[in-house]
């Protein structure tokens, strides 16, 4: 009686989120040019991923994927670590706009995101561009978006001014439930600031770090709409991410087989960090009986 | 940490170093906007003029005019597209009308959040209230695809589409939006109904109430609170949604949602960023805005949604 009631939730998921990832599968494993029909396509086994994994491509796209996860996490963490305990430690009245202030980034859709740092890094026109000529750092505006080396980096910053204030709402929420006491005992024992950070507030902050860290990385690894919006995966593939690549071979080349195995890549990296998070997380998901 | 000094009251330096602090923070988080907001409001042309105005000092809405079809996007755009199409048709430049896919995501978003509520808050009652067998399994299978990333299950699903005949439709967003925003919103109800008490149950059982009706007639009403935040996500989320939106559009302005026409817009007018702008600051303004006023429930959403759980 009661599956009833889980089963139209449970056949939705499934024909839009699981059986997907299998038939994403299938796809991964046949030759399909402008074609989906793969009962009819030739079965070429892992010669799909042999060759994604040859080309250069690829590696570019690895590589970039894997660095893009480790600045942006890092960096997010940080600012948003700096972003929340100085919430915390705020008088109440500054505290309720700082926690209003920091969910404002979290609303834009990444695209949108994408669009409006696309405007602030423009080369000839750009904010930024002009804000380091004018304080004469430069002589003239930086490539943000065309130089190799700044397009990636300008990629980052978007995202964590994009996802920072979401990992600060996040380590917020970790701080407040520290009991206050503890620190009441570490001032009466005439702890000073950084020490009682170093060593109360810190430690007792570490597993809800780890769990943000895990969480952001898995949204990370996917990243499409950053690069997309921002360089469209450019200058040449090299702020491609794997996710990127996947969507041109799927909508611009209409190559299922080969965009499939780039799906698959993703997806097994997505499911190493979601393995380790689920185990952190699935003690909560207990209910009555 | 936690600054509230021993006697109640603060030093002035105290006050001016959180006050610095948080408006480094505020202009961290809203400075880029900004920026877009002060372009929208710029005469075409001078969002390019160096030194940048900070403030327009001829603020216009000349931007919003066009990207809302009341001004045409002007004479010279409408000799250039003439000419590319060659003689066929020669037409003066169409009135863009940003009101469409403002229209097309406010639908999409508001199916999906009922679609999302009505059938995660059937699982969520099923999960917190009753009981069977494999519950923590089939919670642990809603849950974790909402992990996937959307790269694995886009290409079968635009092939679903297609074959249903639902590519260019508002209904090839739809339905599967509600699919990826099930697993949130079933971990947020279930948590919800959790936490309501037992005795009402109890006595409606008493009256003979089957578990339908107690859903409908007990559950339901006392969870406004619960599901107005649940959906709020849906409708964030599937507000956001670009990749399969703009693959299952196929360029058709007619059924864009509000993130492919942004992106459109782009390509299609060479960055005209005083219209960008404006249509940026019409379709952020409303989540900013719905973020800003159900901050709590964002705030303790998000939370639950991630670190809890």
């Amino acid at each position: 009686m009661a599956v009833l009631f889980i089963i139209p939730a449970l056949l939705f998921v499934t024909l839009f989120m699981y059986y997907p990832i299998l038939q994403t599968f299938i796809y991964s494993l046949f030759s399909l040019h402008r074609t989906a029909d793969w009962l009819h396509a030739q079965f070429v086994g892992l010669q799909n991923y042999i060759a994604v994994m040859k080309s250069e491509a690829f590696r570019g796209a690895f590589g970039f994927t894997l660095y893009y996860t480790v600045m942006t996490v890092f960096f997010e963490l940080a600012i948003g670590l700096g972003m929340a305990i100085a919430t915390f430690s705020v008088h109440p009245r500054l505290r309720g706009i700082l926690r209003a202030v920091l969910v404002v980034p979290w609303a834009i859709p990444p695209i949108v995101s994408a669009m409006l740092w696309r405007w602030l890094f423009h080369a000839d026109a750009g904010i930024f561009g002009y804000l380091l000529t004018a304080t004469g750092l430069v002589s003239k505006p930086p490539a943000f978006l065309t130089d190799p080396t700044l397009a990636v980096h300008s990629i980052i910053v978007a995202s964590v001014w994009k996802n920072a204030s979401m990992m600060g709402i996040l380590l917020l929420a970790g701080l407040a439930s520290i009991p206050q006491d503890i620190y009441d005992a570490a001032k009466v024992d005439g702890a000073r600031t950084w020490f009682r950070f170093r060593r109360v507030t810190l430690p007792l902050l570490l597993p809800t770090i780890l769990v943000t860290v895990l969480f952001r990385s898995l949204w990370a690894l996917r990243m499409f709409e950053e690069s997309y919006g921002l360089t469209g995966g450019g200058p040449g593939t090299t702020t491609d991410t794997l996710s990127t690549f996947a969507y041109k071979y799927f909508f611009t080349y209409a190559r299922f087989g080969v965009g499939s195995a780039y799906a698959m890549v993703i997806f097994a990296m997505v499911v190493m960090v979601a393995i380790v998070y689920v185990n952190r997380v699935k003690g909560n998901l207990r209910f009555k009986e | 940490m936690n600054g509230e000094l021993s006697n109640g009251r603060r030093s002035l330096k105290r006050w001016l170093l959180e006050g610095l602090v948080t408006l480094a923070i505020i202009g961290f988080c809203l400075g880029p906007l900004y920026w877009i907001f002060a372009t929208s409001f710029k005469p075409m042309g001078t969002e390019y003029v160096i030194p940048p105005e900070f403030w327009p000092s001829k603020p216009t809405l000349q931007a919003y005019a066009v990207i809302l079809g009341i001004q045409a996007p002007g004479a010279e755009r409408a000799s250039q597209e003439g000419a590319l199409k060659g003689t066929t048709e020669i037409k003066a430049s169409p009135h863009l009308n940003f009101l469409v896919p403002v229209r097309n995501s406010l639908i999409v978003s508001t199916s999906v959040s009922a679609g999302a509520l009505l059938l995660a808050s059937l699982a969520a009652y099923a999960i917190s209230r009753l009981r069977f067998r494999w519950k923590i399994q089939s919670l642990m299978v809603l849950w974790v695809a909402g992990l996937l990333p959307a790269v694995i299950v886009i290409a079968p699903t635009f092939v679903l589409m297609r074959s249903l005949n639902l590519l260019r439709t508002l209904l090839a967003m739809i339905l599967p939006n509600i699919a990826y925003n099930i697993p949130l919103t079933t971990w947020l109800l279930a948590v919800y109904f959790a936490q309501l008490p037992w005795e009402l149950e109890d006595a409606a059982k008493m009256d003979g109430y089957r578990p339908l009706q107690i859903y409908r007639k007990v559950i339901l009403p006392l969870s406004t609170p619960g599901l107005f935040s649940a959906g709020i996500f849906a409708f964030l989320g599937s507000w956001g949604e670009f990749m399969l939106a703009s693959a299952v559009t196929m360029g058709v302005a007619e059924v864009q949602t509000v993130p492919v026409a942004i992106l459109n817009l782009s390509f299609e007018y060479r960055y005209q960023w005083t219209w960008i702008s404006a249509a940026i600051c019409l379709s952020v303004g409303l989540m900013v805005l719905i973020a800003l006023v159900f901050q709590r429930w964002v705030i303790q959403g998000l939370t639950a949604g991630s670190v809890k759980y």
